[in-house]
């Protein structure tokens, strides 16, 4: 008798995830948003912010389309009634305390730092979701991806330097970096003792010369912080660097796109081990 | 007309002196503003490898990014405090300037316009010709509304205008960019920086600047006379249209040229010629050679402070220009006061 009621107790486990599966789900932040598409069903996310329809910004920006946007403010997300709202840790502080305080359900998502991260961060809303299996199947791809990764380790490790708008740098810490030495390269902001972010000025760079220089891809409206790269003497230097352009889509979020980052790093990765 | 009927000898030979002064404190200030910086620079061998022309990354640092630094801050300076100078003895104003009744917002509007909207990369020379154009069209409407009679307050009630108006368009054509960056941009336009500027942009900036100091400096002997009042110029043969066609002209060129390559840096041409003016016995056409090297002084020396302050990102320099400027506006004010009741 106990037996049968533990065995019921465990069906009605099982059963228990799909009926709580929240209906009304907002995202207020461009990494959830896309973890929302990756993991929920359509009809379960109610909105997502602007910036996913955004090609130079989200991977899944056509996919975007067929869902409501809100800029992520509380009375946008107020109008969808939702029963879980995904926002970011650092982002949108205001609207996020107002709403945890009028007693929405508000889950807040960290800023990973290392693929392992990533995979606890992708159940965690699978959980909150309803929706483990799928949750499971992404971490599998992506432990899958970082096998393959790790499999072409060379021990000759060129140097790189991440140099983003406004002349900031990627030191140790986080998943850049990650990503970067999974790519067979040194990331010199980390040695020199650079946490996190980190601005570079211009002389820091030329003087550090670092073999790969990894770049966002060029906009096509200009600004001061973009135009940075093209300062004449980077292309004057007397060691060319290899120039490693990676779309801010693939690594800003955390996602299986960030191990086409990993390919183009290693592409300059060995061409900068092939040069004299 | 000549020189000496205005100066005994004594002062021409202080003047000189004072010349010789502030040429050594800008040389002094140029050779420190390639010396400092961000990292380890060994200066002489970095110089060694400059005049030998071998390609170190040291001689890289100096000659493409400190280099620009440093000539940016000697010509904007000496055009600023030129500027001011002449402003300031033309429309018998102490607070006239370019930053204060809003020519430079305006020009960098013009700046804007022509960077943002991509047309800079068409051809970097436009990026000048942006600033220049709003500049001139900014002291037009400022002679308009303000002319040589106006008031103090009239002149500085119309540069409000100018300087609140260049500042929102500045903003709403930042903010209408599809770049996420360009929106955080407008404390380099507003404040002004010389950081990671590139010969490029000393090449487009100088000849407008030179143009610009030319014409300010042809307006000397009109400023003397003027001193004595507008009829005495005009019966010692200056044409006052001629003078405020040059003034205006080469106010433009000159602060349009600047402040589209490195923004608007404000106060310059507003302390250095009040500093200097007793120094020259009050003679407008002699405080113009001073007050162009005063200011190019002051601008080597604010940028090499921000250099020095450990603040993540770098200060721009119209922060340190104001902080020493500012509390000399309110001195000025205070003494003018009952002036502009």
């Amino acid at each position: 008798m106990p037996r049968l009621l533990l065995a019921a107790m465990l069906i009605l486990a099982a059963a228990a995830p799909a009926a709580a599966r929240p209906q009304q789900v907002v995202s207020i932040n461009l990494c959830a948003d896309q973890l929302l598409m990756r993991l929920a069903d359509p009809q379960q996310i109610a909105s997502l912010t602007y910036l996913a329809r955004d090609k130079s910004m989200s991977n899944l920006a056509d996919e975007a389309r067929d869902f409501p946007v809100n800029r992520g403010l509380a009375e946008e997300v107020m109008r969808y009634e939702p029963d879980l709202v995904l926002a970011g840790r650092y982002t949108k502080r205001v609207t996020t305390d107002l709403l945890k305080r009028i007693g929405v359900n508000v889950l807040e998502l960290d800023v990973p730092r290392t693929i392992e991260e990533v995979e606890a961060q992708i159940r965690l809303v699978g959980g909150a979701l309803g929706q483990e299996a799928r949750a499971e199947a992404l971490v599998r791809e992506i432990e899958g991806k970082r096998l393959a990764a790790e499999d072409g380790a060379t021990p000759q490790r060129p140097t790189a330097v991440i140099y983003e708008p406004n002349g900031y740098t990627v030191g140790a810490g986080s998943l850049i970096d990650t990503l970067l030495s999974l790519s067979g390269l040194s990331n010199l902001a980390a040695e020199r003792g650079m946490q996190n972010y980190g601005r570079l000025p211009l002389e820091s760079l030329v003087t550090l010369s670092p073999d790969v220089l990894v770049i966002g891809t060029p906009r096509e409206t200009p600004a001061l912080a973009t135009e940075l790269v093209r300062h004449p003497v980077l292309s004057h230097m007397p060691r060319p660097m290899e120039i490693a352009a990676v779309p801010p889509r693939l690594w800003v979020c955390a996602g299986p796109e960030m191990f086409e980052a990993v390919a183009i790093l290693r592409q300059a990765a060995a061409q900068a081990r092939a040069r004299p | 007309m000549t020189d000496t009927t205005f100066a005994p000898p004594r002062t021409e030979m202080s003047y000189r002196a004072l010349l010789a002064g502030l040429s050594l404190a800008v040389l002094a200030a140029f050779i420190l503003s390639l010396a400092i910086g961000y990292g380890w620079l060994d200066f002489g061998a970095a110089l060694a490898d400059v005049l030998s022309s071998r390609d170190s990354l040291s001689a890289l640092v100096l000659t493409e990014l400190r280099l620009p630094r440093a000539l940016l801050g000697l010509f904007v300076g000496f055009a600023l405090g030129l500027a001011g100078a002449v402003m300031q003895a033309f429309l018998r104003n102490p607070l006239a300037e370019p930053g204060i009744i809003g020519i430079s917002g305006a020009a960098a509007f013009g700046a804007v316009l022509v960077f943002y909207s991509g047309l800079a990369a068409v051809s970097s020379l436009l990026l000048p010709v942006g600033g220049i154009a709003a500049a001139l069209v900014a002291g037009f409407l400022l002679f308009a509304v303000a002319g040589r009679n106006a008031s103090t307050s009239t002149l500085i009630l119309a540069g409000i205008a100018v300087n609140s108006l260049a500042g929102a368009l500045v903003s709403l054509v930042l903010n209408l960019s599809p770049n996420p960056f360009a929106a955080t941009e407008i404390m380099f336009w507003l404040m002004g920086s010389f950081a990671d500027r590139s010969l490029t942009h000393v090449a487009i900036a100088l000849p407008p600047i030179a143009t610009g100091c030319l014409a300010l400096f042809a307006t000397a002997r009109a400023l003397d006379a003027l001193a004595l009042g507008e009829d005495t110029a005009a019966s010692l043969g200056f044409d006052l249209r001629v003078t405020r066609i040059l003034l205006i002209s080469g106010v433009a060129l000159a602060v349009g040229g600047a402040v589209a390559v490195s923004g608007a840096i404000g106060f310059v041409g507003l302390v250095v010629p009040h500093l200097l003016r007793p120094l020259v016995a009050y003679r407008p056409s002699l405080l113009l050679a001073a007050s162009a090297l005063g200011g190019a002084a002051l601008t080597l020396a604010a940028d090499i402070a921000v250099r020095l302050l450990p603040t993540q990102p770098e200060l721009k320099l119209g922060v340190v220009t104001a902080i020493i400027g500012a509390p000399f506006l309110f001195s000025l004010v205070w003494r003018l006061r009952g002036e502009m009741r």
